[in-house]
């Protein structure tokens, strides 16, 4: 037993294949569990819906919701102009609640729990955010900044603040899912230290961990809730930012 | 309690991001990163942090392989995380944008042009019953309207026929009463003629009688004319 | 919700910092940068909290 709460988010190397000044794109632990989430999600789909049946079996019924659900969420937030981002934001939300929910698994690796990867995911958006805002609208899409009904004189520091607003949505949308995974996971795995530590300490021991047993139990579900929220909440917050770039000038 | 527990742990996380991003950040604008490292940890207010976070950098620039630190800010690794995200989640996009999710559209298309349909015909369908409905109530309007009608005629054939019963019955009756009172004038007529003969005879034999001669027979006739006459009038 | 509004705040006051830090460093301008962004940062924090709370808010109202 490894008692080091953070030995869990080590990446472990499977196969070095490139290496670019320093920098290496090794085949690691957090790839292959990338790579899996993937195949995941799209056998998934793809075997739910083999059937194509018109009415639809339990499977099915799942991916259907997921499409509802996440087509909805974008409608709902980004307008119907928002449906190209649909699948933009259907991937965003299954990659990160499959990674949460994998990473719930005890001795996997759980990639959400990586600033790079949320970091990654989270400019994704603004980048597509921004790139499309201005080939959509132009400069138009800089009104974005600049709030109607503000006096002059309280432009340039409104418009200072908006823009510091905007930079730091990436940096809240990546540190929220990161944070939440990461504090989640160190947590489970200081109460599964105390049980072991515990327990080997005799018959009082034994005892002792009872507490810190139900806590583990009672913290994993509460660890289902973050990552399903989280996930949920970040394909929310994706819609929400989309909708700048579709409709700038609020 | 757990939860301000975590909320602890992920501020002091983000106090470690926080020491860590301007670290990060200077390493890969500087590759030599020693002296930035350093002067990074000399900013921060959490020396021993920045240092530590300092010192992992450092080491992951040399390429060397790290063990300890933490590894989620290790960027030694970032490289080989990032170019594998791109791959995978590329190929999700492209997989769910091209495959996935336009088929699971076509499902919902299809259940939803299925319903329409459905609900198209079923409205149809009532439409028909409706009309239907209408048409038997029609018809059996109609069919009450000409029951009535033939009941009327016949009740109004029954009449006429009674009336005309009636009426020859009256008629017939009225023949016989006429008959009947001619009769009985006649008989009457007949019997006030013989009353003249008898009175002639009981005249003649009561004044036989009284008188012992018998009138002649002129005389009593003209005499019991004259009573007569004068009784009738 | 709660840690939401608080990343928000964070995230802005962290941004603001970032920038100050690094206009500190490229124009040399010691404590200034750092000092005016923050509170920038600030301010940027306060209107994301404002704003998550508003879309909280009016997730179940009609939307443009």
């Amino acid at each position: 037993m490894n008692i080091d709460p953070i030995h869990q988010f080590e990446v472990q190397r499977y196969a070095d294949l490139l290496r670019v000044s320093g920098v290496s794109f090794s085949f690691t632990n957090a790839s292959a569990f990338m790579i899996g989430i993937v195949g995941a999600i799209f056998l998934f789909l793809t075997f739910a819906t083999r059937g194509r049946t018109l009415v639809p079996g339990r499977m099915q019924s799942v991916a259907e919701m997921s499409y509802e659900f996440i087509a909805k969420m974008v409608r709902d937030s980004a307008g119907n102009e928002g449906m190209v981002f649909f699948p933009l934001v259907f991937s965003l939300f299954m990659f990160v609640f499959v990674a949460n929910v994998i990473g719930l698994v005890p001795y996997t690796f759980t990639i959400t729990a990586h600033i790079i990867v949320t970091a990654a995911l989270a400019l994704l958006v603004i980048g597509t955010v921004v790139i499309y805002g201005f080939w959509r609208h132009g400069t138009h899409f800089l009104h974005l900044f600049v709030p109607s009904g503000v006096p002059s004189f309280l432009l340039p520091f409104v418009v200072l603040i908006e823009v510091v607003s905007f930079l730091s949505r990436p940096i809240s949308l990546s540190l929220r899912l990161f944070a939440n995974m990461l504090a989640g996971h160190i947590a489970l795995k200081v109460f599964a230290f105390f049980v072991v530590g515990l327990s080997s300490a005799g018959i009082a021991g034994m005892f002792g961990a009872t507490l810190p047993f139900f806590m583990i139990v009672a913290l994993t579900a509460l660890e289902l809730l973050v990552a399903v929220l989280q996930a949920y909440v970040f394909a929310v917050l994706t819609s929400i930012y989309l909708n700048d770039a579709v409709h700038p000038g609020h | 309690m757990t939860k301000t527990w975590k909320l602890t742990v992920a501020a002091a996380l983000m106090g470690l991001a926080l020491a860590a991003a301007p670290a990060v950040a200077s390493d890969s604008a500087k590759p030599s990163s020693g002296p930035a490292g350093a002067a990074v940890a000399q900013q921060d207010h959490g020396a021993s942090t920045g240092a530590h976070v300092a010192e992992v950098v450092g080491e992951a620039a040399h390429g060397g392989e790290h063990k300890g630190g933490f590894p989620p800010f290790n960027p030694a690794t970032f490289g080989s995380q990032l170019a594998w995200l791109a791959v995978s989640f590329g190929v999700l996009y492209l997989l769910m944008s091209r495959v996935t999710l336009p088929r699971i559209g076509r499902i919902l298309e299809e259940r939803h042009d299925r319903i329409a349909r459905d609900l198209a015909e079923a409205s149809q369908r009532r439409a028909e019953s409706e009309a239907a409905q209408i048409a038997y109530e029609k018809a059996l309007t109609e069919a009450r309207g000409k029951a009535n009608a033939i009941a009327g005629e016949a009740r109004n054939r029954l009449n006429a026929e009674t009336e005309t019963n009636r009426k020859s019955l009256e008629a017939a009756l009225t023949v016989k009463l006429e008959e009947a009172e001619a009769r009985i004038s006649s008989t009457k007529t007949d019997a006030l003629s013989h009353v003249r003969g008898i009175a002639v005879d009981t005249a003649q034999t009561i004044v036989n009688t009284l008188v012992g001669t018998t009138p002649g027979q002129q005389d009593t006739e003209s005499a019991v004319d004259q009573v007569l006459s004068r009784k009738a009038a | 919700m709660a840690f939401r509004l608080g990343s928000e705040f964070v995230a802005g006051v962290l941004v603001g910092a970032l920038i100050g830090w690094g206009i500190d460093t490229v124009f040399d301008v010691a404590p200034w940068g750092m000092l005016v962004f923050t509170l920038v940062g600030f301010g940027a924090g306060v209107m994301n909290m404002l704003r998550a709370a508003g879309e909280t808010g009016k997730k179940s109202g009609p939307k443009a």
